[in-house]
């Protein structure tokens, strides 16, 4: 493979296997092979139990994998030391969790702010980022409001705005709509399709919503570890 | 920093309860200490002040009666000082410096212009200043020219000087009447319990011709640091005695002795068990704060784990982690520690007068190099209390730590 296509992929996995230890160990990833290009929009879909969860952990680098290679961005990804992993975690991927994950006693801003923190940027610099964020999301007359003061639609769209703050290279969303209404998830889908035809922004969503995988471009189905379809 | 200040403030605030709870354990662990201390230096104070009133390195003698036979003398006999010991002690036991001698005198008024008292007279030598721990005096007290000279001179105490001359201030440099002899008042002296009106022994040696019998003799020794040497003294003492009056040298209750070097000795032993004592139990007491401090904080960390797995998420280092909680429990038991402090030292101001009047303490009070010593020590303690805490947070996976709800 030539080195111009490597950098073009976004998530490159080559039989990556996971086990989890116990008196029975659970193989939970069996050889997945999977390429994910700059972007895509792209959904992983499995049942309860299927390994998408997992697979979506070793892609967000909050977990290790057992064997295979994995590369983001053209980063080797396998055995980082807990400060590596934070940092690469940091600059190249933004969450978006099912449940948001927002600090509940830090306002909107400063939600959005926190990981520039972790990046040693200054305040007023920080806050700057972080509203022009907000205001991409039409959040910013609420950002000086707690995360118990907003709407599920709109704490989802802190997240992302979170999640954007540092231009990442790779959005991750796990069952981003799962907490909200249909009407409000079709909102937050659009606002994920928006952000993919704008920027061009890589983002996976993993997700057991057949509406949800229908709105990306690529579906990708995990079954029992493995990766059925990679269409 | 500003910014590791405003995570501390917010996390705070977040949690007043728990905060407010480690808080009060601190503050209350630090308050004991400081009080604790106070107290003790208010013990070692007093004994210190006493011991330098009463010039330590002396052995104090009274008459006894003899409890064993010796050399055909039966026991039961009285053993009554003279004042020629004085000089036999002085040249034969090592290392005195000084002896003195003090005798009371009764029998007869103390006239003055005013009024008149009959507490007797004490004829004494100068040293008996530091022997009555005597310090606060206007004037002077006896002198050698005094004995040298057998001069007619007399200290009184200022509530007698009062009753005499209807003014203590009107009394030094004014002639009394005693023993039908004329007095110059020499010095005019205040003290809590001791009232006794003091003359040169020479001089009432001179007057009434004396028998040369002594009430009480003080031996000053010099260079002696250990109990044992003190003891070594009083021996030689006890042995120049027993040969001048004929007792057996092993016989304790011919002659009483005071030996105020060993006692200093042994009191100063007590002293620094009593300090390090009371360092142990305020360290002990401090240490609970700690164990508090680092048990809530465990509570803390559990509770925010989830909360560190979305830190650790979008980036946070494990270094970051341990700094926020660390800052946290130092920015806890800073806080709250200073105010036990600055709580304590103000309850031992506020008691310092009452217990320097009631409990005898001198000057019960922390001076501020401790107080700074007690501060860092807080700093320090707080850092181990954040510290396992800390690292424990470290140790959960971000992946489970998101998954803890």
């Amino acid at each position: 493979m030539d080195y111009a296509l490597k950098k073009d992929k976004v998530i490159e996995l080559r039989d990556v296997n996971k086990t989890y230890p116990g008196i029975v160990p659970l193989h939970v990833l069996k050889d997945i092979t999977l390429d994910i290009r700059k972007g895509e929009l792209v959904s992983i879909m499995g049942a309860s139990g299927s390994g998408k969860s997992t697979l979506l952990n070793i892609l967000g680098i909050l977990d290790n994998y057992d064997s295979g290679t994995y590369h983001l961005d053209g980063v080797l990804i396998k055995d980082l030391s807990e400060n590596r992993a934070a940092e690469l975690r940091n600059r190249m991927i933004g969450f978006v969790f099912q449940s948001f994950n927002l600090i509940n006693y830090k306002n909107a801003l400063e939600n959005v702010a926190l990981p520039l923190f972790y990046q040693g940027i200054g305040r007023k610099k920080r806050n700057a980022l972080a509203m022009e964020q907000l205001e991409r999301m039409g959040l910013a007359d609420r950002a000086h409001h707690l995360p118990s003061e907003l709407s599920g639609g709109q704490k989802q769209r802190v997240a992302i705005a979170r999640a954007l703050v540092t231009k990442p290279s790779l959005i991750l969303a796990d069952e981003p709509t799962g907490a909200l209404d249909s009407k409000t998830s079709k909102e937050v889908m659009q606002v994920f399709r928006d952000l993919n035809n704008d920027t061009g922004m890589t983002i996976v969503i993993v997700t057991h919503d057949p509406t949800v995988g229908a709105a990306t471009d690529r579906v990708i189905r995990i079954v029992d570890g493995r990766i059925e379809n990679n269409v | 920093m500003f910014d590791l200040f405003r995570e501390i403030s917010l996390t705070i605030k977040n949690n007043k309860l728990r905060t407010v709870l480690t808080g009060i354990a601190v503050a209350w662990g630090i308050f004991m200490l400081i009080v604790l201390l106070g107290a003790a230096r208010g013990v070692v104070n007093n004994f210190e002040a006493e011991s330098s009133n009463s010039s330590v390195n002396s052995i104090r003698l009274w008459s006894g009666t003899t409890s064993m036979p010796y050399k055909g003398y039966r026991d039961g006999r009285w053993i009554r000082l003279k004042d020629n010991d004085m000089e036999a002690i002085a040249n034969e036991v090592d290392k005195v410096s000084d002896v003195a001698i003090s005798t009371s005198v009764y029998g007869f008024n103390i006239v003055g212009p005013k009024d008149y008292i009959s507490s007797g007279l004490e004829a004494v030598y100068p040293d008996e200043c530091r022997t009555q721990r005597i310090t606060d005096i206007k004037g002077r007290f006896i002198n050698q020219k005094d004995i040298a000279d057998h001069r007619r001179t007399i200290v009184i105490h200022r509530d007698n000087a009062a009753l005499l001359f209807g003014d203590s201030d009107k009394a030094l440099g004014q002639e009394l009447q005693a023993m039908n002899l004329s007095w110059k008042v020499v010095g005019v002296y205040d003290h809590r319990w001791r009232k006794g009106t003091f003359i040169p022994y020479t001089t009432y040696k001179a007057i009434t011709g004396g028998d040369g019998y002594v009430d009480q003799m003080t031996v000053r020794v010099e260079n002696i640091s250990t109990d044992v040497e003190a003891e070594q003294t009083e021996s030689q003492v006890r042995s120049v005695l027993a040969r001048r009056h004929e007792f057996d040298p092993e016989d304790s209750n011919a002659v009483w002795v005071w030996n105020q070097f060993a006692n200093y000795l042994k009191q100063g032993q007590a002293m620094i068990y009593l300090n390090i004592a009371v360092w142990v139990i305020g360290i002990l007491t401090l240490l609970t704060g700690v164990v508090g401090v680092s048990n809530i904080m465990f509570v803390s960390v559990r509770e925010r784990v989830h909360e560190i797995g979305i830190r650790r998420a979008i980036g946070a280092k494990p270094k970051d982690i341990i700094i926020q909680i660390l800052s946290e429990s130092v920015a806890i038991t800073t806080i709250f520690g200073y105010i036990g402090l600055v709580v304590g030292m103000g309850m031992l101001q506020l008691l310092s007068p009452i217990l320097e009047d009631q409990a005898g303490f001198v000057n019960p009070t922390v001076d501020i190099s401790l107080a700074l010593q007690v501060t860092a020590a807080l700093i320090i303690a707080g850092a181990i209390a954040g510290l396992f805490p800390a690292v424990k947070a470290t140790k959960v996976k971000p992946v489970e730590a998101l998954r803890d709800e």
